[in-house]
């Protein structure tokens, strides 16, 4: 073993005075040894230099990946406008016309131009069709009367009228569907 | 042992505090003092803030027109000190095989090299284990780029026992790691 080789790491880490460091220097280009040696010591440096970095590595918090919570909030976004997509294409309830004669009475069929269409949905749209086309399909505003024929026998109870006898209610629709006067007549 | 440590590049200039040279110290040095600690046994968020209190004291020693001579190894020493602050004894897991935490291996090699890493950092773990905690701190403020009369001032022992226990500590790695 040489006498240099407890000099090798000082001069490798460059701790050696000027002149200690030339001498141990001219050493190391003829012994093998010491040329083995520092070949070693240098891969040491490395080695025990990449076990601190991967110390440092193992022992970092594992963090969420940047797109995790990208990924998420898109979802909800894309929930959100699906759901809102989905609640626009849902067609409101049709307004029922409103029951005025039982089963009983020989109702005539009230013209079809007298009820009211389906309540158009009140959702607003941001394309919405010119003013002037709607209003060509629009169901004209109706005041106009219908008369029912009601049996007696319907409306009181048996024995408190003569038979034969029956009303007739003259109904008349407002233009939002609803009836807006009844009247009773013999 | 030669006593002509070369100084940090940095106080050539005078420091002072909230200057643009302490960001460049905190940029140069926070890396090394972070996996100095983090080896020495805190966890990453102890070391986080241990580092953030020993720059805060930086600008505290600079505000009352402290020492600037040899700054990192007044870091060292600060960061050294406050670490076994909050350590009764040092840990002992330095040195402990990385088995479940070698993800990282993977980023960019073969199965082959993988595997080869991970032997090498074996071999070296379970020599880390056979050091003394003298020989181990010698080497992780080696590691940390300080010259060994820093070193003896951050540990408290002298110049020429830093070199005989670097010595001494790479000889055993050496040897154990088959190199």
């Amino acid at each position: 073993m040489c006498d240099v080789q407890g000099k090798l790491i000082a001069w490798l880490d460059r701790e050696l005075p000027t002149a200690e460091a030339s001498e141990v220097e001219r050493h190391i280009e003829q012994c093998r040894e010491c040329q083995r040696w520092v070949a070693a010591y240098g891969h040491v440096s490395e080695t025990f230099d990449a076990y601190c970095d991967a110390v440092m590595v193992a022992k970092e918090p594992r963090r969420v990946s940047r797109w995790v919570p990208v990924l998420a909030s898109s979802l909800v976004a894309a929930s959100i406008m699906l759901l809102v997509l989905l609640r626009g294409r849902v067609e409101p309830a049709p307004v029922l016309a409103p029951k005025v004669a039982t089963a009983s009475a020989p109702v005539p069929a009230p013209s079809l131009a007298a009820v009211p269409g389906p309540r158009k949905p009140t959702m607003r749209r941001r394309h919405a069709a010119p003013r002037v086309h709607r209003r060509a399909t629009e169901v004209q505003p109706m005041d106009t009367a219908i008369e029912i024929a009601i049996p007696a026998e319907a409306m009181f109870p048996p024995g408190a009228l003569p038979d034969g006898i029956n009303f007739i209610a003259e109904l008349r629709i407002a233009t939002d569907g609803s009836v807006k006067q009844v009247r009773l007549r013999q | 042992m030669s006593d002509d440590s070369v100084p940090l590049a940095l106080p050539l200039l005078r420091l002072s505090a909230g200057s643009a040279e302490v960001t460049n110290l905190y940029r140069e040095l926070r890396k090394p003092l972070l996996r100095y600690l983090v080896c020495l046994g805190l966890t990453s968020d102890e070391a986080q803030d241990v580092v953030q209190d020993a720059f805060v004291s930086l600008q505290r020693h600079l505000s009352s027109g402290g020492d600037q001579e040899n700054i990192r190894g007044w870091l060292f020493r600060v960061v050294h000190n406050q670490a076994r602050n909050r350590q009764t004894s040092y840990d002992r897991r330095f040195g402990e095989e990385l088995d479940g935490r070698m993800d990282f291996l993977a980023d960019s090699a073969t199965p082959e090299q993988i595997l080869l890493r991970k032997e090498k950092l074996r071999r070296v773990a379970a020599a880390i284990q056979l050091l003394t905690e003298c020989e181990r701190e010698c080497l992780l403020l080696r590691a940390g780029g300080l010259r060994y009369r820093e070193i003896g001032e951050v540990l408290g022992i002298a110049t020429s026992t830093v070199g005989d226990t670097v010595e001494r500590a790479m000889r055993k790695l050496a040897e154990k790691c088959n190199v």
